[in-house]
């Protein structure tokens, strides 16, 4: 087979600018793309083209080459080039099925590339024709299904997924593609299932699998029923679940490693800092070499599996020991295809490795998904500049606001048993030194999760204020409180450094007022700050840990009472004066009432106090042991419904994100989606050996 | 004494004849000697193969029956050694040689005189009867009659064999069908019968009235099992096991099977039928036994014969292979009843596997391709698939499944192989009317217990190479959430009481405990009670995340485990094959597009809706009315935390150097209401919480032996009505460096106790159990004295060594208990000469009664007396225990010729009560006072940091 190209190679140079040899196969493409029927001149026409080693280049420039009419005009020959890749799909010949895959391939980019302002139905009249449609649909789903399902090579797999892939990514928009009608009629959701739960075929074909059913979950998701979501909702076969745990877990964390190399060279000493300073003035992108392109896709289909189902919430929790020392840091060339063959070929030695070297590294950690998406979350939420990024921040603050929400999730967040170190990226900032503390104790998850809320929320008080993402924060801090007040759960937390976080975003928002209010609405953060402190002032009783803490809540209250009064004064501006803020300005004047009551309360006492005492500067433990005199005396009115939370809803507000989300990765993934000649080679070699 | 000696006599006669055994046999072998006496020996001990086999048979049913007549037609003596010569000796004598006349006369004579010599033969009408040479070829035979007290004799000429006394007939009462058989057994004219030879009548009727009486139980049988050397008489105990309750019959399974491992031919024999029976009957038992004879045989070789050796290793090879499940032996049967090849067959089965038969080999590897379809779903799915004949996966699926096994093995071998075995398990093969299923449903009954074991202990050892408790705490909740992913399944907790099935590990609770290189752990696990574990159906997986919230949820509970088990149905993709799945799945896509918008939430809403539910319940309640607004005083919120802080002092706080202390301090009775609300099985009313600590790379067996004793010593002065107060827990050997201990519960050790509190432990009683004279306290007082006398005296009997705190654990009522029994008897620490004393008494303990002054101290030592006293009395009954399992064992704890006897010596048979009570107070004097005892307390503190 390799003989002609060879061949035609050679030609081509020596021949120069004359007449191009033409390959067997492209004369016949050319055949097909005449108006009269290839087999009146070859009776095996079909046959032998499906021999041939197929040329996608040509076959999809010829087919973006042509004007609507003049495809209009051959749709009769490329209806019988579909039906017969079809056919083929069937037969036993692995290569004539591997060229059929590969033209249908190119097919549907070719006609897709046309890009047709009614796109849809056209199509696939084009593609099909009208009346055959639904049959050959149902023929090709069949097969693919068979080719997925049976005892095959993981290459024809993998190709099957791709050509699902390719067929579910030529449209812009995902809903848009009429031709997913038929993949929702035959389902292969199975398939993908089997493929995820086989633990061999889900280590090479895993990433593929879990990004297709990813976007096919997407398909019109909010117009009809999709049997995906169904499906993928009420799915309870732990193999699948935790063959997509691993295939998630397994990406992400290869990114984090491929962060951490970078970090670490970026961290080489002096010298390489200052070029790497002089390099990122002449180079832009140094930036973007720290921080790898996120993998969305990836986290669509984590948020889709945690949102849709319940059961694979377990699997958040599900360790994988053997995942990190598996996998030795290695250059990750393309982040977006960590099925690579180098991946794949340590995995199976794991056990080996695993009894043997263990021991030897006592930093190795056993870890589970949670944690590797927390540190992920770390990383991504570093940076949320660029549009880009801020969306994969959301998207991942979306996930933990699902997974906070999840009453088994909590469980194991909070289980005592299950506790871990877990190595959050903090970014490097100037006025505070990177502390690279080894010594993180051991906690519970939940502790992870609001040493990350705290990150995010002390980092990101820049002038492009993400308030969206700010209000997630706090929602998720609140959520997990609510968890804490309901189960008596007494997390061992400093929870001071959430205050003190809480107060800078008050902070933030009160001297950013003005250039703030012309952009977001200020009051429901405000408001939530508020109430996450009136959880404490009023359940602290519920889960905070040690009687001392709640004294020092009310130590930090007093402390920072300028921010609560500044507060104050701004909410009841805006609530008197009739602006369009007033509502949800009064909102918050109403719930400030404890806290001033406490400052109102507290203030004088530690003053007459200090005055009693002839100190100017009363230490903390002064004022702790005044305030805890002078609990009894103060009264504080209960609020209503502090414990009540929104639940998160996709829909409507996170419609639009998704659909624009869906957009990008679909695009994504169809660019990356390579369906190059470099297969074919392995592909021939493979198939030869086996034929 | 008298029956003893009774035993004694019979045992010398047997002396006798024996020595001329083999010389004589030898002879016989090369047709030199064709003495009839040699006859007359051969026949006797041919009869007494079959004598113990139609013994056997009595109650042994159909299996035993094949059996016996394998025994009986094939050649099968042990007695003499190499069965197969003999065989064939016999055919061939029989016909040529023998002039039966001569050996008719030669043999009365022979036996008049043994007679005579041994004076016991008051009582004979012992006859001869000719033989003509039997027509069929089969042996001839004489035997001796003895005849009984009531000097009933019959002879039965017929066939040339046998007569009988109706001693073996025994009226031994028997449970249930074995009675039936018996007479059966007697009606048959002609079955051979025949009494042990050379017996006195009347001291035999002795002997069987004890036997018959009531009062014979089974630590007698097991005696007399041990200590007699009489065929007959172990042959009739043997079949005398069957008659007592299994469970007294279990307490004795180590002494069975060393005796069957290590004790003399017939003893095993006649122990062997009832082996067979209860393995046949219970998976649990036959798991135990295999277990056991694995780790006793383990340093066999040295001290038994190949051949005993081997004994052991084929049975436990039999029960593995699991060819004693009840199918196996049903279908024994009946081709054994059919054709002489089932004869041969059955006699594999049952009786020694030749290594050239295939039975086994062909057994497991037909098995092997049904194995592979571990997943139940998918194999379902084939099957409907297949049967509705459309074109599906049918064919590629099993290719599938194979790789998909070779894949998890490279991922986790033994997990996954539990999860094969577990899952494959978890489906009853209910729809076996196929054959293939037949071979399938045999090793189902054992391989799943034993693949959990195997990967709980495969977990031990990995546990082991990591260097932290914080690790190898993380580790093993890691590993324990894989495996749970393969529960429910027919496995089960051997050292539980109750038959149940394993239906989730609550992994997070799990904990590493304190030990130095190896990793023992502690885990709980989630049961359900079952009426049968064999035969009652495995409960159906229900995710994990679908914790109960509320009682409304139940209803949707059951539909989900309805559509678990019927998750098949989500599989396949032809519709139509189960009518409930489809129906079920339809419904809920209708449900769902009901919902439109929120398709995604259906799944949730239940859930979402309760604890939004719940909140405002919550809120309400606490908002008296929403219309004016309620007041609180901040300064009760702060008493409410501090107060609430406060209440639960008892726990621990949690260390991650420590992690079993805080684990185990927690009351059990919350720890299982905690873990029955996280656990979405925990609606079941049958729901139970048990926990085991696996231990691997330890030897159990002396803590099993020290089980046994202390079981023994509680049920002797239960019987003697001494308070004293012991908690025995009970132990499970399956290997000889590996096995599983039931932890006690609310428990923890001194040392915990000390460490966490900080406090001496009179305080820390004072600060558990309240003031000196609250009745809390006065109640913990007592048990801690009753409980510590019957240690005292558990220690010095055993020799109990390394008594430091960290083995001494304390519980909440107030009782110490020892634990760790690795120094007994004649085994101790290499150390300086520490522990010299009697027993551990510290100037604590005596602080915690009051005082050497006070009334608890005398209670205490008079609890000691009382205590030695009621030992004293059924010593036998302990040292028996002991005895027969020193047999053929290396343990440390046997080292040493004498430990039995100083073992006997400890009880003082010979003192009288004022002596006893001297030493008493003498040992307590002794060992309060011991500077050894503190020395080791010292030692231990500074080298292991026990306080």
């Amino acid at each position: 087979m390799a003989q002609p190209e060879k061949k035609s190679g050679l030609l081509r140079k020596s021949s120069g600018s004359k007449k191009v040899f033409k390959e067997k196969v492209v004369l016949m493409y050319d055949e097909i793309f005449k108006t009269e029927d290839p087999v009146q001149n070859n009776v095996r026409f079909w046959e032998e083209l499906f021999l041939l080693k197929v040329n996608l280049e040509y076959l999809e420039a010829k087919l973006e080459s042509l004007v609507g009419d003049q495809l209009m005009q051959m749709k009769d020959n490329i209806n019988s080039l579909f039906h017969h890749c079809v056919l083929t799909l069937r037969e036993d010949h692995q290569i004539r099925v591997v060229n059929a895959l590969q033209t249908l391939c190119g097919l549907l980019r070719g006609v897709h590339q046309k890009n047709m302002p009614n796109t849809g139905f056209d199509i696939i009249n084009i593609l099909m024709g009208f009346d055959n449609a639904e049959e050959e649909m149902k023929s090709l789903m069949v097969s693919l299904d068979s080719l997925l399902c049976g005892d095959g090579s993981l290459s024809l797999k993998g190709l099957c997924l791709k050509l699902l892939l390719c067929l579910i990514t030529v449209t812009g928009n995902i809903s848009q593609n009429t031709i997913l009608e038929y993949i929702m009629i035959n389902s292969i959701f199975e398939a993908i299932i089997q493929i995820l739960s086989t633990p061999q075929i889900q280590q090479h074909l895993g990433y593929d699998a879990v990004v297709l059913l990813a976007l096919l979950v997407n398909y019109r998701k909010y117009e009809s029923a999709n049997p995906y979501i169904v499906k993928l909702s009420i799915l309870d076969d732990e193999m699948a679940l935790n063959g997509t745990g691993l295939v998630l877990s397994r990406t992400l964390c290869e990114y984090n490693r491929h962060y951490k190399s970078k970090e670490e060279e970026a961290q080489g000493g002096i010298f390489s800092t200052i070029t790497n300073i002089v390099g990122n003035m002449f180079i832009g992108e140094a930036e973007e070499k720290l921080s790898p392109r996120t993998n969305e896709s990836l986290l669509l289909a984590l948020y889709e599996a945690v949102h849709l189902n319940r059961n694979f919430i377990a699997v958040l929790a599900h360790s994988h020991p053997e995942m990190e020392p598996a996998t030795p840091p290695q250059s990750p060339s393309s982040p977006n295809t960590p099925t690579n063959s180098q991946l794949d070929g340590n995995l199976p030695t794991s056990d080996a490795l695993v009894s043997t070297e263990l021991p030897l590294d006592p930093n190795t950690q056993t870890s589970n998904l949670l944690i590797t998406f927390l540190k992920y979350c770390s990383i991504v939420m570093q940076d949320t500049k660029d549009e880009h990024r801020l969306n994969s921040a959301k998207l991942c603050l979306i996930i933990l606001t699902c997974i906070a929400e999840d009453q088994y999730a909590n469980s194991f967040l909070h289980d005592d048993n299950m506790t871990f170190r877990v190595h959050l990226h903090r970014m490097p900032m100037r006025h505070r030194k990177k502390v690279v503390d080894k010594n993180v104790p051991s906690r519970p998850l939940a502790c992870a999760v609001l040493d990350l809320m705290v990150e995010f929320m002390m980092t990101h008080m820049m002038k492009d204020f993400p308030m969206e993402l700010y209000l997630r924060c706090v929602a998720i801090v609140q959520k997990l409180i609510c968890y804490q007040k309901k189960c008596r759960v007494r997390l061992h937390y400093t929870w001071q450094e959430l205050w003190a976080a809480l107060i800078s975003v008050l902070k933030f928002l009160l001297s950013h007022e003005t250039v703030l209010l012309g952009k977001h609405n200020i009051f429901p953060l405000a408001l939530q700050v508020v109430n996450l402190f009136n959880m404490f002032i009023t359940y602290g009783d519920t889960f905070l840990p040690t009687p001392g803490s709640y004294d020092e809540l009310y130590y930090e209250i007093i402390r920072m009472h300028q921010a609560f009064d500044n507060l104050y004064s701004m909410v009841l501006r805006h609530s008197t004066n009739n602006g369009q803020w007033k509502d949800p300005a009064s909102k918050v004047t109403q719930a400030l009432v404890n806290i001033r009551a406490i400052v109102n309360h507290f203030n004088p006492k530690i003053e007459s106090f200090a005055a009693v005492n002839h100190i100017s500067q009363l230490s903390e433990e002064q004022v702790l042991s005044v305030v805890r005199c002078n609990y009894d005396t103060l009264t504080l009115k209960l609020q209503d419904s502090l414990d009540h939370y929104e639940r998160y809803t996709e829909q409507p507000r996170e419609a639009s994100f998704f659909t624009q989300l869906v957009r990008s990765i679909s695009a994504d993934v169809r660019r990356t989606l390579s369906l190059g000649t470099l297969s074919q080679e392995v592909l021939l070699k493979e198939f030869s050996t086996i034929a | 004494m008298y029956l003893f000696l009774n035993v004694q006599i019979l045992y010398k006669v047997w002396t006798i004849l024996i020595p001329h055994c083999a010389p004589i046999q030898f002879d016989v072998t090369f047709f030199f000697f064709p003495h009839p006496f040699l006859l007359f020996i051969l026949a006797a001990m041919d009869c007494d193969d079959r004598t113990r086999d139609e013994l056997s048979e009595l109650s042994v049913p159909r299996d035993a029956v094949a059996d016996a007549q394998d025994a009986a037609l094939g050649p099968c003596p042990p007695m003499c050694g190499n069965g197969n010569t003999l065989g064939c000796i016999l055919e061939s004598i029989g016909e040529n040689v023998i002039d039966p006349v001569v050996a008719e006369r030669t043999c009365q004579q022979v036996l008049e005189s043994l007679m005579q010599k041994q004076d016991v033969a008051d009582n004979v009408c012992g006859s001869l009867e000719g033989q003509d040479e039997v027509p069929d070829g089969s042996l001839p035979t004489s035997a001796s009659a003895v005849g009984e007290s009531s000097k009933e004799c019959k002879v039965h000429s017929s066939r040339g064999l046998q007569i009988v006394t109706t001693w073996t007939l025994a009226k031994c009462d028997r449970a249930g069908d074995g009675i039936k058989r018996d007479k059966e057994l007697l009606n048959l004219e002609g079955l051979p019968r025949r009494i042990p030879a050379n017996s006195s009548a009347s001291k035999q009727s002795l002997l069987l009235r004890l036997f018959e009486s009531k009062l014979f139980d089974v630590s007698m049988a097991i005696s007399y099992l041990h200590n007699s050397k009489e065929p007959g008489v172990q042959a009739y105990l043997g079949n005398r096991l069957f008659s007592f309750p299994p469970d007294t019959v279990d307490f004795y399974l180590p002494q069975l099977l060393t005796m069957y491992l290590h004790g003399p031919e017939e003893a095993g024999d006649a122990i062997k039928p009832y082996l067979v029976h209860r393995c046949r009957h219970g998976p649990d038992f036959a798991l135990r036994c295999a277990w056991l004879l694995g780790a006793y045989s383990a340093d066999g070789p040295a001290v038994s014969s190949r051949q005993r050796h081997s004994r052991g290793t084929k049975l436990r090879r039999l029960i593995l292979a699991d060819e004693l499940a009840p199918t196996a032996g049903s279908s024994a049967d009946q081709q054994n009843a059919n054709s002489g090849f089932g004869r041969a067959r059955s006699k594999a089965v049952i009786g020694l596997i030749p290594p050239s038969l295939p039975c086994p080999g062909t057994v497991l590897s037909a098995i092997s391709p049904s194995k592979r379809t571990h997943q139940r779903s998918k194999s379902d799915a084939t099957s409907c698939v297949s049967q509705a004949g459309v074109l599906r996966r049918s064919s590629s699926n099993p290719k599938v499944e194979m790789q998909s096994e070779e894949g998890q093995g490279s991922w986790r071998p033994e997990s996954s192989r539990a999860v094969q075995c577990l899952l494959q398990q978890v489906e009853p093969s209910d729809d076996g009317q196929g054959g293939s299923v037949e071979p399938d449903r045999r090793t189902v009954r054992l391989a799943p217990e034993r693949e959990f074991l195997k990967s709980l202990m495969a977990i031990g050892k990995r546990l082991a190479s990591l260097p932290t408790k914080e690790q190898k705490t993380q580790r093993l909740v890691a590993e324990l959430s894989l495996l749970n992913l393969t529960l429910p399944a027919r496995i089960w907790l051997p050292t539980a009481a109750f038959p149940h099935h394993i239906v989730r590990l609550p992994y997070t609770q799990a904990v590493v405990l304190n030990s130095k290189d190896k990793a023992p752990y502690l885990i709980y696990v989630e049961v359900l009670e079952c009426e049968d574990m064999e035969h009652s159906p495995v409960p159906a997986r229900i995710p994990e995340s679908r914790i109960r919230n509320t009682r409304s949820e139940e209803n949707l509970l059951e539909e989900f485990s309805i559509t678990s088990e019927h998750r098949a149905g989500s599989f396949t993709m032809v519709p139509n094959i189960d009518p409930d799945e489809d129906a079920w799945a339809q419904d809920d896509i209708a449900d769902l597009q009901v919902e439109q918008p929120e398709i995604h939430k259906s799944d949730k809403s239940t859930n979402s809706s309760d604890t939004i539910s719940q909140f405002s319940v919550d809120s309400i309640t606490s908002l008296d009315s929403k219309a004016e607004p309620v007041y609180f005083l901040a300064g009760d919120i702060r008493r409410r935390l501090s107060e609430q802080l406060n209440v639960p002092a008892t726990q621990f706080r949690r260390d991650p150097e420590d992690p079993s202390a805080a684990a185990l301090k927690e009351p059990w009775k919350e720890k299982v209401q905690r873990i029955r609300e996280s656990s979405p099985y925990g609606h079941f009313p049958n729901w139970r919480l048990l926990s085991v600590i696996v231990k691997c790379g330890d030897d159990l067996r002396q803590e099993l032996l020290a089980y046994q004793v202390l079981t023994q010593l509680q049920a002797i002065w239960e019987q003697e009505r001494v308070p004293l107060w012991l908690k025995p827990y009970k132990i499970l050997v399956t290997s000889a460096d590996s096995g599983m201990i039931e932890p006690i519960v609310n428990a923890v050790s001194i040392h915990q106790v000390k460490k966490q509190s900080q406090l001496s432990l009179l305080n820390f009683f004072l600060q558990e159990h309240g003031h000196y004279n609250t009745e809390a306290f006065l109640c913990a007082r007592r048990n801690f004295v009753q409980s510590c006398a019957a240690y005292c005296l558990v220690c010095y009997l055993l020799q109990v060594k390394d008594r430091h705190n960290g083995n001494i654990l304390l519980d909440q009522e107030g009782h110490i208990i020892h634990i760790d029994f690795g120094f007994i008897l004649s085994s101790s620490p290499r150390n300086l000469g520490f522990e010299t004393s009697a027993f551990k008494l510290t100037q604590e303990f005596v602080d915690v009664m009051g005082g050497q002054d006070s009334d608890m101290f005398l209670y205490y030592k008079l609890l000691m007396l009382q205590g030695l006293i009621a030992a004293r009395k059924h010593m036998e009954r302990v040292v028996q225990i002991v005895e027969i399992m020193q047999q053929g064992s290396q343990l440390p704890c046997f080292h040493g010729a004498s430990t039995i006897r100083q073992l006997k010596e400890r009880f003082h048979m010979s003192l009288t009560e004022e002596q006893l009570q001297m030493l008493i107070d003498q040992m307590v004097e002794g060992s309060m006072r011991s500077l050894t005892t503190r020395l080791y307390d010292g030692f231990q503190y500074i080298t292991n940091g026990i306080m």
